[in-house]
């Protein structure tokens, strides 16, 4: 006899050890330290923070090993902690013009001011896998020091006022996108949030698209830079600024072609891309849909996905899109019955519809 | 001397705001508040009970009678903003209805987010329920009578004006003697 | 119960500007009010927004049922009730008599609701119009208007090609002959339940950040036309566990060779009518 399906509490029981064996794997082999995922797999602990939005490497290392690996799940975690931390006050904005300078480099000019400084980069790896541990070299000091702080690219062409211009203090005080639900038309400071918050992969897809005729904007990397950048308090009951530490960003300025309109002259625009860590990809992404969707504001056609705003910022967090996508995983029984029975009335009426039909002459052909 | 807030913050907001529910589910039937916290005049304990449940840094709160000690008490328990403007408020307390600005002067909210209207929190003189004007609309099953105490007539001239706006409006907790009634917008003043 | 997180887990601020939204939703009622749904920790899609208006609501004297699919004994209708058992430390139940609170994904219990009682409805998708026009800011405008010509062209167009509205979930109701309103997807042999209902219903979608409610008593109408009113599914079939031919059953395929059994949905209203429990 059929006996109503019981016992989920207990199957979940059964999952959640069954999970914890799987992630810690064959016992024999040492479990993963905290500090080795911060300091072996440290582009994967940036994505985590950056996509978690929390600056914290070993919180992010912890997420990922609970996680068995999966960004995705990481960065779950880390917002699920996030959402419930307490709030001491708001820093002064970054200043990344005075970034202590690790990498940076322009497509735009073969020199400028402080040089190109290739830094740490996979660019010129040739990929080929390492099979034998690869010797660590020892990194010598360079002849000259970098500069303590290097000039903007832009703020370049700024000065030949080729490159329109943006007013530092025009800024409205941005609304905070943990905080507020996501209304549209969203202004640009609220599209950058989104987007730093933003899935990478979907954010290069978009941009991808972007370089492939849908909503072409002719970018050219002004400046990728990355480095340390202090962070800056100012309590309310001291009145002046306090430094509270310094973090890694990847800062990427694209500046693309414009043929003016809308009252502005011909000039250069500016694409924006900002990421915790080392996180080039992700900030020159952001930088590219970032263009694409000031298509309103510039008065260019909105015709490609990655200028819908709607389209763009509604689809971008994978903790949004992972849960909704998987969330077919739970039980539709209910509505599937309902489907169901609608179909087979419909499947019944159909017939009884096809025999009204007058009779044609088939041979062979069944109904 | 600074008077106490809430003795349980966490359990005494939640058992408030579960009848500010029920009472806004079902208007124009009193419901007895089951906590009332200290309150400097002219501010009425069962209207502190409401703006300490629902107010805190994230809303702008207008008085009428906006005394230092009332404001100073607000800004410390609930961190508070006072809003300088009726238009600008979130909340509004209203100590001395015959005296109120026109309800239409508070935020009504716009066509696209008819929320971000104005929530009154009025003190009235008490109510009754066995004699009064009867109320029917989203909440009541039937009609609900009820007689406001300490409330002008003129009052629900002007609210019968501003329901044409519907769904703009704003809504209203009237509070006396430990009790509060809620009124959204959508209930309507029947005529007799 | 889990001390390092506050009770319901939420924190105070959140509470407030849940309730706040809660609150408005009620004075408009079937409006979409826009809420800052926060991050939980459990997914998107999952219940997050059902679970947020629970913490909002919850208090220790609360007893929390919670169904999905109209059963208690489903997996995520056990973790969300595991879930508030460990940050709340209040009491559940599987008897839809016995709760204060009830949160439910795709049913309404059987059994009739109390004015004594609420219920939470988990919604993946708070906007009707949703699928006729993807647009945020269009359909903003065309509640603002009260414009529902789409839904109706939607459904008519329906009986054109099939001779019926072919919604059976999700089917829209009109609330209190203003705002046009997802009942979330239950099926719409639920839809009349809606209507005038002695308990307050609350509806909460997380991922896309909006709050609505239906308050008690209140006028909730299916869309339908004259010549094609609303019509309810119904069975052949009596459920095989306790012979009720007046609930919403569930189809089990129970062999290799297809046998197809019908059983309640509700399995506290099933269990409660079974004959044992009538003997």
């Amino acid at each position: 006899m059929y006996v109503a399906v019981k016992g989920g509490e207990q199957a979940i029981a059964r999952s959640l050890e069954l999970l914890a064996e799987a992630r810690r794997g064959d016992k024999a082999v040492p479990e993963l330290e905290l500090a080795q995922i911060r300091e072996q797999l440290r582009l994967g602990v940036a994505r985590v923070m950056q996509e978690g939005s929390l600056y914290d490497e070993e919180l992010a290392a912890l997420a990922i090993r609970q996680a068995a690996g999966d960004m995705l799940e990481a960065i779950f975690l880390l917002r699920a902690y996030r959402t419930t931390l307490p709030r001491f006050g708001y820093t002064r904005p970054l200043d990344t013009a005075a970034m202590r300078v690790r990498r940076r480099v322009s497509g735009t000019f073969k020199d400028i001011p402080g040089g190109q400084v290739l830094g740490p980069t996979y660019d010129y790896t040739q990929r080929l896998l390492e099979f034998d541990t690869a010797p660590i070299p020892t990194t010598q000091p360079a002849d000259t020091a970098l500069p303590a702080s290097m000039p903007r690219v832009l703020d370049l062409l700024d000065a030949e006022a080729l490159i329109e211009r943006i007013d530092p203090g025009s800024d409205p005080e941005p609304v905070d996108l943990t905080r507020e639900p996501l209304m549209f038309p969203a202004n640009r400071a609220t599209r950058l949030q989104n987007l730093a918050r933003g899935d990478e992969g979907f954010l290069l897809g978009m941009a991808y698209s972007t370089q492939r005729g849908y909503a072409e904007n002719h970018p050219f990397a002004g400046e990728i830079r990355m480095g340390e950048v202090d962070v800056v308090i100012c309590p309310d009951e001291l009145g002046f600024p306090i430094e509270i530490g310094s973090i890694t960003l990847t800062e990427c300025q694209m500046i693309n072609q414009f043929h003016g309109g809308n009252g502005t002259p011909p000039q250069f625009t500016r694409g924006y891309g900002l990421s915790m860590g080392e996180g080039e990809r992700k900030a020159m992404s952001m930088a590219l849909v970032d263009r694409a969707l000031r298509c309103d504001e510039l008065a260019e056609a909105n015709q490609a996905p990655a200028q819908s705003q709607e389209f763009v910022l509604s689809h971008s967090d994978s903790v949004e899109a992972s849960g909704f996508v998987q969330h077919l995983k739970l039980p539709h029984y209910v509505d599937f019955q309902a489907e169901l029975s609608l179909l087979r009335t419909l499947a019944v009426q159909h017939t009884a519809d096809a025999d009204e039909q007058p009779l044609s002459v088939t041979t062979g052909a069944q109904a | 001397m600074m008077l106490a807030a809430f003795a349980e913050p966490v359990f005494d907001s939640q058992r408030t705001f579960r009848e500010l529910l029920q009472a806004m589910a079902r208007p124009a039937v009193p419901r007895r508040l089951p906590v009332l916290p200290p309150a400097p005049a002219p501010v009425r304990p069962e209207a502190m009970a409401i703006l300490l449940t629902l107010c805190d840094a994230a809303t702008s709160v207008w008085l009428q009678h906006p005394a230092a000690e009332v404001a100073g008490h607000l800004r410390f328990h609930a961190g508070l903003r006072l809003a300088e403007q009726t238009q600008q408020a979130d909340f509004a307390l209203i100590d001395a209805p015959a005296s109120m600005p026109a309800l239409d002067s508070f935020a009504c909210g716009d066509l696209r987010y008819p929320d971000r209207s104005a929530s009154l929190i009025m003190q009235v003189e008490g109510f009754r329920t066995d004699r009064g004007r009867r109320f029917a609309g989203p909440g009541i099953r039937d009609t609900e009578m009820l007689a406001i105490e300490g409330l002008p007539d003129e009052f629900w001239h002007r609210r019968a004006e501003l329901s044409a706006q519907l769904p703009l409006g704003v809504d209203l907790y009237f509070v006396a003697a430990q009790h509060v009634v809620a009124m959204p917008r959508t209930t309507r003043l029947l005529e007799d | 119960m889990t001390p390092r997180y506050n009770f319901a887990f939420l924190d105070e601020d959140t509470k407030r500007m849940l309730r706040r939204a809660l609150l408005k939703a009620v004075a408009i009622p079937g409006y979409q009010v826009p809420f800052g749904s926060r991050e939980m920790p459990l997914p998107y899609g999952w219940g997050t927004g059902g679970i947020q208006v629970t913490a909002a609501l919850l208090g220790p004297d609360d007893v929390l049922k919670v169904i999905d699919q109209g059963a208690d004994d489903t997996t995520n209708a056990v973790n969300i009730r595991r879930f508030f058992s460990r940050v709340a430390g209040i009491a559940t139940t599987e008897r839809t008599a016995d709760a204060t609170l009830i949160q439910t994904r795709h049913r309404i219990p059987e059994t009739s609701l109390r004015e004594d009682q609420i219920l939470v409805f988990q919604v993946p998708e708070p906007e009707p119009l949703r699928t006729l026009e993807p647009r945020e800011a269009e359909t903003r405008t065309l509640h603002a208007l009260a414009d529902y010509g789409l839904m109706h062209v939607k459904l008519y167009e329906d009986i054109a090609q099939y001779g019926r509205i072919a919604t059976s979930y999700d089917y829209p109701v009109l609330v209190d002959g203003r705002f046009l309103t997802s009942p979330s997807p239950i099926p719409k042999f639920d839809n009349p339940k809606l209507d005038r209902s002695p308990a307050l219903m609350l509806f909460g979608a997380g991922r896309e950040k909006r709050l609505y409610a239906i308050p008690p008593y209140t006028r909730v109408e299916s869309l339908a036309f004259d010549d094609h009113p609303f019509e309810l599914q119904s069975w052949e079939h009596h459920c095989a566990l306790c012979g009720s031919n007046d609930s919403y059953l569930d189809e089990v395929v129970v062999d290799d060779s297809g046998t197809r059994m019908f059983v309640c949905s509700d399995t506290d209203y099933c269990s409660g009518h079974r004959p044992e429990a009538r003997a």
